[in-house]
């Protein structure tokens, strides 16, 4: 604790190298995100966490989930500016996500219904707020096999290069960490497709049914200490097996 | 942040949830509880604990063991498994998890799920103290003591 802020006129202390959002989320404060994740690095890309900051006599508006914090600073995290600014970028969000159940919940909370900017036509993968969440979170478990493709307006989220990914496991944490829920992702019994892939399942020794696609079974076992056998079940056939190592012992 | 996968040694008054077999009539009050303690926005939350038939008119609940070596915890990318201090309980920072889904694989037991529509891991957490299971059991086969 060698930091000390003061956030909506309240002194907070903090860590060195904590970042603002983080630190004012701890102390009670609310601000809004979409593209924030603890598990990942922040880049302020969804612009709704946005703040008032007040460094050595100087105001400005920034992004709370990568500020690091500083002494000294005052922080300001809810205004009837901030309160405007939000409500624009909610705008700008809602215009490019109209079918994004977050985006849309938080726009009518900052009293955005439609958006005054033209919708953004997007075919390659609509509702994607280009927040490059899934981006982080596929790069954090050593497979990068995300990426922005293009520039400026005709940025997109896809495969780097737009080709067949080796290093994709089809672990699916994309798919679930997506704020706006744009990522596709189907299932049957035996195998996932996502991101124009499509990725075997172990099936589980005794019956069948689905564990993890063999990709990231091999990519666990390779990369954690783990005995291999811990993949060949289902939950169901883990349990019933368990039930009855258990019923061994107690009668 | 503590390692997630070690249990400080338990004190005197750390409980423990101890599942009593021999008890178990089948009746799945236990599942009932569960379900309703972890509900979430007016949904039933899926059971932590799951009774199984084992032979005739013996059941054993089947719930998380909180392991001290946790496989959920060794594997998760993100370090979402974190140890409660007080209960000793592996719970599952949401906030964290990324909903990659090993862990759920990796459990050699099978006590790890996967919340579909919240996209999220969920495992027993021992209720924060209180486990629902044991307070309704009518049979005294799950005890929080």
């Amino acid at each position: 604790m060698d930091v000390k802020l003061k956030i909506n006129d309240v002194e907070v202390s903090a860590q060195k190298g904590e970042y603002l959002l983080d630190v004012a989320r701890k102390a009670g404060f609310e601000i809004p995100s979409l593209c924030h994740h603890e598990a990942v690095r922040p880049i302020g890309s969804c612009r709704v966490c946005l703040v008032e900051v007040v460094a050595g006599g100087k105001t400005s508006l920034t992004t709370s989930c990568n500020y690091v914090v500083e002494p000294g600073i005052e922080v300001t995290t809810d205004s009837e500016l901030i309160h405007k600014m939000r409500a624009v970028n909610l705008e700008l969000l809602l215009a490019r996500a109209p079918g994004a159940r977050r985006v849309r919940d938080l726009a009518a909370r900052y009293g955005v219904s439609r958006p005054r900017f033209a919708p953004v036509d997007d075919n390659w993968l609509p509702n994607c707020i280009l927040c490059e969440l899934c981006v982080r979170v596929c790069e954090h478990q050593g497979h990068s096999a995300l990426s922005t493709l293009g520039r400026g307006d005709q940025k997109k989220i896809g495969l780097p290069f737009n080709r067949p990914a080796e290093s994709c496991v089809g672990c699916g944490a994309c798919y679930s960490v997506c704020p706006t829920e744009c990522i596709l992702m189907k299932e049957t019994r035996t195998n996932r497709t996502i991101w124009g892939q499509t990725f075997d399942f172990v099936p589980c020794k005794e019956c069948g049914a689905p564990v993890i696609t063999e990709k990231h079974r091999d990519f666990a076992i390779k990369n954690q200490e783990l005995p291999e056998n811990y993949y060949d079940l289902c939950e169901a056939c883990k349990q019933a097996a368990a039930s009855k190592r258990f019923a061994s012992v107690a009668w | 942040m503590q390692s997630p996968g070690k249990a400080t040694a338990p004190d005197q008054a750390v409980k423990t949830l101890v599942v009593i077999p021999r008890n178990c009539t089948g009746c799945r009050t236990c599942e009932v509880a569960c379900a309703f303690v972890h509900s979430t926005g007016g949904r039933l939350g899926r059971s932590r604990i799951q009774v199984h038939p084992v032979g005739p008119e013996r059941f054993v609940q089947i719930t998380c063991l909180q392991c001290v070596e946790a496989a959920c915890a060794k594997v998760c990318p993100t370090a979402a498994l974190v140890r409660n201090p007080t209960t000793c309980a592996l719970e599952v920072n949401a906030a964290r998890c990324i909903g990659c889904g090993l862990c759920e694989a990796a459990c050699p037991f099978g006590h790890m799920h996967f919340d579909t529509e919240l996209r999220l891991a969920i495992k027993c957490n021992l209720c924060g103290g209180r486990p629902a299971c044991a307070t309704f059991c009518p049979h005294k086969a799950l005890e929080w003591r």
